[in-house]
């Protein structure tokens, strides 16, 4: 099958020739169907011909759907059926295929995507629960199998154009639409709040999770041409947002959930923040704390109780629902309590004093989306040296209330990437609350999308019409009927010690014999 | 080859395979004509044995009286299979898998064109027949202008039919170019949107004897089933869903074998 480029060229061919596109592009059957058919039909006219009358206008117009369809066609190539993999990835990676070009020894190259890497350590992998594979036996290891898949490098920059576009936040929603943008050929301006660009992953994922190298590399391919990155800037402090606008043609609003909420019970002041206390471990300030109990279920909380747990101190963590309803990954959670973290569950605090956390049990049936009763009369004294929040996280979008709408937590509404002003665009953490790096990704790509669009004044049907779709030679590959590989990680009283990976590489062979386990939905699925 | 491609193909043959016709021109006017079949087959095809259900229902339309004998041959079959006649036997249900076989930029229809099939059994074969008495489906059918209409004209011995060439037949050709656009791109798209046949039948899905059974228990709602449906249908969700055509592709390829069909 064709890669991307070809594309244009056959959508001109057809334009001529009916079909001729299509067999450019090595669909030669479908080529010869869809010009047989044409000129099948002209030639029948033309034989039985009696002269122009009222439903000749109708025949043209036939004609013309024919050929604009044909046109279409050789322009967007052979459409498949997502398979279950490619519809839950909020980043919008298409697994199967670089599963199925590793199980293929293929030549052929995944395209780019930023981030690529730092989604490979850290992704509650939604692909792997919707695996087709998991009603056989279990899913595919399809976020492991990232490690060898063989990237391109990011294309060539577009022609410059001259709009210029603001960017607020460097995290991986803002990265990756200035990435979009940049290749598109605008002028792009990142504006970050702290000293290096990365947002979460440099300030909040510990080492252990996100090696530092990865993360350098990965930021340094999506910053590309005409992307200029300015940091310590502060929107609001240092800069006026107002500003802003009045510069660029167009803001784009990525500043991330960084808004810690309280839990509102006495004594919460002694408390540490979750995130005051990744921060400092990843700047190498050490916590020798005791006996210390994390509440909250979230990434924050299992991050900074593993993160405690290195520096040799005892940790716990609450939550207030059960163990099974916690947000946190799964696998994270499982290498958390192997390490020697204790998780309670059904446990919320009420009251802290020095030394000193009143708990009470809690009752909950109905997972996350259901409320927490309190259990009366139930309340107990643990003894903790020190107790860290994580209890959810909102957007602090305070310094352009006046300019968005947003819901009660800060929030900012938006529909399809536009805010309640034509100017302003809002994409990722700061749209959906705390989510995933994936989401943040996926979404900073399509608002990135979005705002391409408008600026180029294209209408929205014209634009789904022509995106264009990547399709390699995917082919069937023999399935294998082993069970699922077994991810190395590094044994755990070594691991407790230092902050580096977990995870460890399994040899090759494993992996392409993993990937083989691949049912390939969509060659499969499709008639 | 699958069982259902050479079912079909083996029907199309046997339906429409008068040969004298090629040889000496018309139509078959014999005694089998007398007899429907069950699914849309035009009886002006030079070849066709028997006539065509919906054909005969506007003739009795227009007569203004009532049709007994389709309306017997409709509830017979459908209460016993429902719609697997269209999945199974129907030439231009065939000619449509085969059309969108062609490996070309593929479009989703929206759920609600499913009804419009309603709109043109009630008014383009019925209240429109009942007022002109003229057979307008079959005016517009594209399956008619398909096996019946180019042949008849592309072979015109005598030349009496040329001559009759006019604005008529040019509708009915683009009618055809449009169906056919659109059933390389979607999924059966006459089917599902146009055909009166499969409108009647559809009704009877839900009370026939042959029927679909998923097991909620086994299902992993993979979607499979969907994507290998010549009909786009969601069978784990609704088992008797009106666009069933039972062609059971989806027992075949449900990973867990999670559907079942059962004579109930």
């Amino acid at each position: 099958m064709p890669s991307n480029t070809r594309y244009g060229k056959a959508a001109l061919i057809s334009a001529f020739v009916v079909g001729g596109g299509q067999i450019y592009s090595r669909r030669i059957w479908s080529g010869i169907v869809l010009a047989g058919l044409f000129y099948g039909s002209i030639a029948l006219m033309v034989i039985i011909w009696t002269g122009i009358n009222q439903a000749f206008w109708g025949l043209l117009a036939a004609w013309i759907l024919f050929w604009v369809y044909n046109i279409l066609d050789a322009y967007k190539g052979f459409r498949y059926q997502k398979p279950p993999c490619e519809k839950a990835c909020p980043a919008g990676i298409a697994p199967w295929i670089y599963i199925n070009l590793i199980c293929n020894n293929s030549e052929e190259k995944y395209p780019f995507i930023p981030f690529f890497g730092t989604l490979e350590h850290i992704c509650p992998a939604p692909c792997e629960s919707e695996c087709t594979r998991r009603g056989i036996d279990a899913a595919v290891a399809i976020k492991y199998l990232k490690r060898c898949v063989s990237m391109e490098e990011p294309g060539r920059a577009a022609n410059a154009r001259r709009e210029k576009i603001a960017i607020i936040g460097a995290g991986p929603c803002g990265l990756s639409a200035a990435h979009y943008l940049g290749r598109k050929g605008y002028n792009v301006t990142v504006y970050e709040r702290e000293e290096k660009p990365g947002g979460v992953l440099a300030i909040l994922i510990p080492r252990f999770r996100l090696p530092d190298a990865m993360l350098d590399a990965e930021i340094k391919a999506t910053l590309g041409p005409n992307v200029e990155l300015k940091c310590d800037v502060e929107i609001g402090k240092d800069l006026k947002f107002e500003e802003l606008l009045e510069n660029y043609d167009a803001v784009l609003v990525a500043i991330g959930a960084w808004r810690a909420t309280a839990l509102g019970i006495p004594g919460e002041k002694i408390a540490l923040s979750g995130f005051d206390v990744l921060r400092k471990i990843k700047n190498g300030e050490r916590f020798d704390l005791g006996t210390v109990g994390v509440i909250g279920g979230g990434n924050t909380a299992i991050d900074a109780a593993r993160s405690l747990r290195r520096q040799g101190n005892d940790v716990k963590i609450f939550y207030r629902r059960r163990i099974m309803d916690m947000p946190a990954e799964k696998e994270d959670r499982i290498e958390a309590q192997e390490e020697g973290i204790e998780i309670v569950p059904l446990t919320t605090p009420v009251e802290m004093k020095k030394g000193i956390t009143v708990m009470t049990r809690t009752e909950c049936t109905e997972g996350r989306k259901g409320g927490v009763e309190i259990v009366r009369d139930s309340e107990f004294e643990v003894k903790l040296d020190a107790v860290v929040i994580t209890a959810g996280q909102w957007p602090e979008s305070n310094f352009m209330k006046d300019h968005v709408t947003t819901d009660r937590h800060g929030r900012i509404l938006t529909k399809n990437g536009r805010t309640s002003q034509p100017k302003i665009y809002a994409a990722g953490d700061a749209v959906l609350g705390s989510a995933t790096v994936a989401h943040a990704v996926g979404q900073g790509l399509s608002v990135a999308e979005e705002l391409d669009r408008r600026l180029r004044k294209v209408p929205g049907f014209w634009h789904r019409m022509v995106r264009r779709e990547f399709l390699p030679g995917v082919r069937q590959i023999s399935m294998h009927t082993d069970k699922k590989i077994e991810i190395p990680h590094r044994a755990v009283e070594e691991r407790v010690k230092d902050f580096n990976e977990v995870e460890l590489k399994a040899p090759n062979e494993e992996l392409k014999k993993e990937a083989c386990r691949c049912l390939t939905c969509p060659i499969k699925y499709n008639p | 080859m699958k069982l259902k491609r050479i079912v079909q193909t083996v029907a199309a043959i046997v339906q429409n395979s008068y040969i004298p016709a090629i040889f000496a021109g018309g139509i078959y006017q014999g005694f089998l004509k007398r007899a429907c079949t069950p699914i849309l087959n035009c009886w002006g095809c030079p070849l066709a044995w028997y006539s065509c259900p919906m054909g005969a229902l506007q003739h009795f339309i227009g007569l203004r009286l009532i049709p007994f004998y389709i309306a017997g041959l409709f509830g017979a079959v459908g209460m016993t299979i429902g719609r697997m006649t269209c999945g199974w036997i129907c030439p231009f249900g065939f000619f449509q898998d085969l059309l969108y076989k062609v490996k070309s930029f593929k479009m989703r229809l929206p759920g609600l064109f499913s009804y419009f099939k309603y709109v043109v059994l009630v008014g383009v074969a019925g209240i429109v027949v009942y007022v002109t008495a003229e057979p307008w489906f079959c005016k517009l059918c594209p399956d008619g202008s398909l096996i019946a209409g180019i042949p008849l004209v592309l072979f015109d011995k005598t030349g009496d039919l040329r001559a009759l060439v006019g604005w008529h037949y040019y509708m009915k050709i683009s009618v055809l170019i449009a169906v056919v656009v659109f059933s390389i791109s979607i999924k059966r798209f006459f089917c599902r949107t146009f055909c009166p046949i499969g409108a009647i039948y559809s009704i009877f899905n839900r009370f026939s004897l042959f029927k679909l059974e998923v097991n909620d228990e086994k299902c992993i709602k993979c979607e499979s089933c969907q994507t290998k449906c010549p009909m786009h249908v969601p069978i784990y969700r609704s088992a008797s869903n009106i666009d069933c055509i039972r062609c059971l592709d989806c027992v075949k390829v449900c990973p867990t074998n999670a559907i079942k069909h059962k004579i109930r």
